[in-house]
């Protein structure tokens, strides 16, 4: 059973680094098509051709496409994205720079989709055709369709009328010093250093952007949620339990719910990947100068260097991600284990 | 004897969108203290939404329209909600039916237990500790015979076999001791020398218990085994009802005599023997052996040797049986035929034509086609039939202009109006949708069918006219029918040879009558010893299993 278990998760780690070399060919080969020579927009129109063309050496521009892509995957491996071609800094500095504030967002983004979606689903599932789960399925069907940035924009709206004092742009109060370390995350750090006053900031400020990106997964995830439950329900094992007067309660929360969690914890791993590019433009909107917004800025200015390793980055937690729930599934459902002892 | 449960003229009707369906009408059914009844019916006659409106688990549209629930004089519709729970594995409780759906898969077996006593303990108003509980629940899994209990306690569903949980079910019921046990179908899921072994505990602990039990079922084989006084139920109503023998030797109604005449008979006059074919060989199976193979990226893979060395010849115009239970590898061995896999070692020749990997040439495909155990599930519920049928059509390579003659054809082949073409599968009952699958193997004109349990999901009288049509369609068309079951009483009846196996092994094969008569391996023996069959002069003619035999196929018996 256990050599089954690791081989299950070797597996799944053999996949991962298959779709991370994929991944950078394709971004590799897609970033060499693009018209647009990568020394002239680092040099920028002003420069000569003789100082383009030392440049195109200096990066290596002029070596065989595949002699560039083997160095670039071994940079990659060490941590070394190349430098940036607008503000000349190693790509790997800036993002590292950057990638706590998003992190932190994304974080919260799933904690809310969690706590929300999920006694979201449970209760339109047992309230079923009631007032309260047409209620719910109008909200998970606004939620889906919605596209976040307008959800972003409705959010600052509604807060800039309802509560004028609530912060809608950026991560913190300026006036606030903010503590350095150990994660980057606020909301850890300024408890760390005993900070509470940085942390009610933090978590005022993480309010909206964090709703406003988590609204689509809460949509999608209610809604599964919802159909897993009332496909369990028919089964013949919650009539067993009826059959010898096991409460409802229990035979919800208990019994149900962990064999309905399987369906939308692995849609919620698919969910990830739109809640990534959700994030650049809802960091936008909020002005949160995250990660995201620093893959934006990369795209319109062409930085070609930056935008392969924000694909990169962006793609390896999207893969980390479904491979923690893939653990968590494998946690919850004994099958997965156990296959062939049957 | 007093009367332990009294039913009287119960009335329950399904309301769903303002369409009430009547369900049960003026049902009167009463259970002596200590007494056996069986409720027999075929699907959707009413015996489980009776079960149903004794335990009180009901769906929420159906509605008790009249009538009363005595239990030991006390009217049980109408109690209150609480004092009702109360009554749930206490006074009555249930054998579920299916092993394998019965239990959450994502729990322990213990979790469920332990769940079901201790909402029970806390309904009585007894406080147990979990320690204490525990305790308790291992004594009663051993008295279901399970010997291992803390290893029965701490697995996963999926982790013990479909007779183990068939127990872990019994021993569900049994936890607080009550009164009345409502068995629902036990045991039809499961192979028959197990549900034989099922059938033998539950009277036993019937017996020694001092129990009443109301069996549901609709195999009147288990019935004569299992009840003194039955039931027959149909279209919500109770037929008749009496004593047993009266029932099975001189029934009243022309329906009880209808279901007591569709069960094939195992021994005596009745049996039909079917004419040994003589011909040329169509199959011919030599050495063939399949093992399945799961590799890992480290550490040694396993290996399962499904099929081991199987020589087997079926000849033209032959209904050959392949017997055996679950896991015997007999599907195995018909997909091989099917070139749906390919086997391992060993060569098969269809047709003339020998079979090489599973890339066949389309003209090969046509020989073999097959029919599923399931028509419920086996046809497209989007489709309707004549577009189930023209998908075979369309690979058989015939022109579209002529699908509309030679469906028409098909239909009429299974005997069903040429104007249910346009009929969609949940607007046929189970007989007509395993006709639609027949049509559907007949499409392309095959030489040989493959019949995987084409009758076991259906009831008895509509099994009879199944095979009846599938005799007819043998000799009218030519073909060769491979027989894959575990109804032996009907092999007995529609086979013209039959072979059995055992874990992938052929141990036996013959003509029907004489294996029937003289089984050489101990195995089939103990195969036809566990058939359940309606007459005590069928029983004794059956052969006889020693204990040792026994206990050296029935591995399920042991935890």
């Amino acid at each position: 059973m256990h050599t089954n278990l690791l081989d299950v998760m070797l597996r799944r780690l053999l996949g991962f680094a298959g779709v991370m070399l994929v991944l950078s060919l394709m971004i590799f080969v897609l970033a060499r098509v693009v018209p647009g020579d990568p020394a002239r927009i680092a040099l920028g129109p002003s420069a000569t051709q003789e100082q383009v063309d030392a440049m195109r050496l200096e990066m290596g521009l002029d070596d065989p496409v595949l002699i560039q892509f083997v160095n670039y995957v071994g940079g990659a491996l060490r941590g070394d994205f190349g430098r940036s071609l607008i503000s000349g800094k190693p790509v790997a500095t800036e993002i590292l720079e950057l990638l706590p504030a998003t992190l932190e967002l994304v974080l919260v983004t799933v904690f809310l989709m969690i706590v929300i979606s999920v006694p979201l689903g449970v209760v339109t599932a047992r309230y079923r055709n009631s007032w309260i789960d047409n209620t719910g399925r109008f909200f998970s069907i606004i939620g889906v369709t919605m596209p976040s940035f307008l959800f972003a924009i409705l959010l600052q709206l509604a807060a800039a009328n309802f509560f004028p004092g609530w912060p809608i742009l950026g991560r913190i109060d300026y006036t606030l010093t903010v503590p350095q370390g150990p994660t980057g995350l606020l909301l850890i750090d300024s408890i760390a250093h005993g900070r509470f006053d940085v942390f009610v900031s933090a978590l005022q400020h993480l309010a909206f952007p964090a709703l406003a990106l988590a609204m689509a997964g809460i949509g999608q995830v209610t809604r599964i949620t919802r159909s897993a439950m009332i496909e369990h329900q028919r089964r013949d094992h919650v009539l067993t339990l009826k059959s010898f007067g096991v409460p409802d309660r229990v035979i919800i929360f208990r019994y149900l719910l962990k064999l309905s969690s399987i369906a939308p914890l692995t849609i919620m791993g698919l969910e990830f990947a739109s809640l990534i590019g959700n994030a650049f433009v809802v960091e936008l909107v909020f002005s949160w100068g995250g990660f995201a917004s620093y893959g934006l800025e990369a795209i319109l200015q062409k930085d070609l260097n930056a935008v392969m390793a924000v694909v990169l980055v962006s793609g390896f937690f999207f893969i980390v991600a479904n491979l923690i729930i893939d653990v968590v599934l494998l946690m919850i459902d004994p099958r997965l284990r156990f296959k062939e002892a049957r | 004897m007093d009367t332990l449960l009294d039913i009287r003229d119960l009335d329950v009707a399904f309301r769903t969108y303002g369409y009430r369906a009547h369900v049960l009408k003026n049902v009167s059914l009463s259970i002596p203290e200590g007494g056996r009844v069986a409720l027999i019916g075929e699907t959707g006659s009413g015996k489980s939404v009776t079960a149903k409106s004794i335990l009180g688990t009901l769906p929420g549209n159906a509605h008790v329209e009249g009538g009363s629930i005595l239990f030991e004089g006390r009217d049980v519709l109408q109690l209150a909600e609480a004092e009702r729970d109360r009554m749930k594995g206490t006074a009555f409780s249930v054998i579920m039916q299916d092993p394998l759906s019965s239990f959450n898969p994502v729990f322990r077996i213990g979790r469920h237990l332990d769940d079901v006593m201790r909402f029970a303990d806390m309904r009585l108003g007894e406080r147990s500790s979990p320690a204490e509980r525990q305790k308790r629940i291992y004594e009663v899994l051993r008295k279901v015979q399970l010997s291992d209990p803390e290893r029965v306690f701490s697995a996963y569903p999926a982790q013990l076999s479909g007779g183990m949980r068939q127990r872990v079910l019994i021993a569900l019921a049994l936890l607080h001791q009550p009164k009345l046990l409502i068995a629902d179908e036990p045991g039809t899921a499961l192979d028959v020398t197990t549900q034989d072994e099922i059938m033998k505990l539950i009277n036993r602990l019937v017996a020694e218990n001092g129990l009443s039990l109301l069996m549901i079922t609709h195999n009147l084989g288990v019935v004569r085994q299992m009840a003194d006084d039955i039931y027959v139920m149909r279209h919500g109503e109770i037929v008749e009802h009496g004593p047993l023998r009266q029932l099975f030797t001189s029934p009243r109604e022309a329906y009880t005599r209808e279901l007591v005449d569709a069960i094939p008979p195992l021994y005596g006059p009745k049996v039909v023997d079917q004419p040994a074919v003589e011909g040329e060989t169509i199959i011919a199976l030599e050495g063939v052996s399949k093992t399945f193979s799961e590799r890992r990226l480290i550490g040694r893979g396993s290996e399962h040797v499904a099929v081991k060395d199987v020589d087997l010849a079926i000849r033209k115009g032959e209904i050959f049986g392949l017997a055996g239970e679950s896991g015997s590898g007999k599907t195995t061995v018909a997909r091989m035929i099917m070139g749906l896999i390919a086997p391992s070692a060993g060569a098969i020749t269809v047709d003339g034509a020998t079979m090489a990997g599973t890339g066949r040439s389309d003209a090969f495909r046509h020989l073999t086609q097959i029919v599923y155990q399931n028509p419920g599930t086996s046809l497209n519920p989007k489709r309707t039939v004549g577009q189930t049928l023209s998908v075979p059509l369309t690979f058989a390579g015939l022109e579209r202009a002529r699908f509309d003659a030679r469906i028409a054809e098909l239909l009429r082949h299974v005997d069903l109006p040429a104007h249910y073409v346009s009929k969609y599968p949940h607007e046929l009952s189970g007989g007509q949708k395993q006709r639609v699958a027949i049509a559907r193997a007949l499409a392309a004109n095959p030489k040989i069918i493959v019949l995987d349990e084409p009758t076991s999901a259906l009831d008895v009288s509509v099994q009879k006219n199944v095979i009846a049509l599938l005799q007819r369609l043998r000799d009218e068309l030519g073909l060769t029918y491979l027989f894959i079951s575990h109804d032996l009483s009907l092999m007995r009846n529609f086979c013209s040879r039959i072979a059995v196996m055992l874990r992938g092994e052929l141990v036996e094969e013959g003509e029907p009558k004489a294996v029937f008569a003289e089984p050489a391996h101990a195995y089939t023996r103990a195969l036809i010893a566990a058939v359940p069959v309606m007459g005590d002069e069928e029983e004794q003619m059956k052969p006889s299993v020693s204990a040792e035999e026994r206990k050296r196929f029935l591995v399920d018996a042991v935890a």
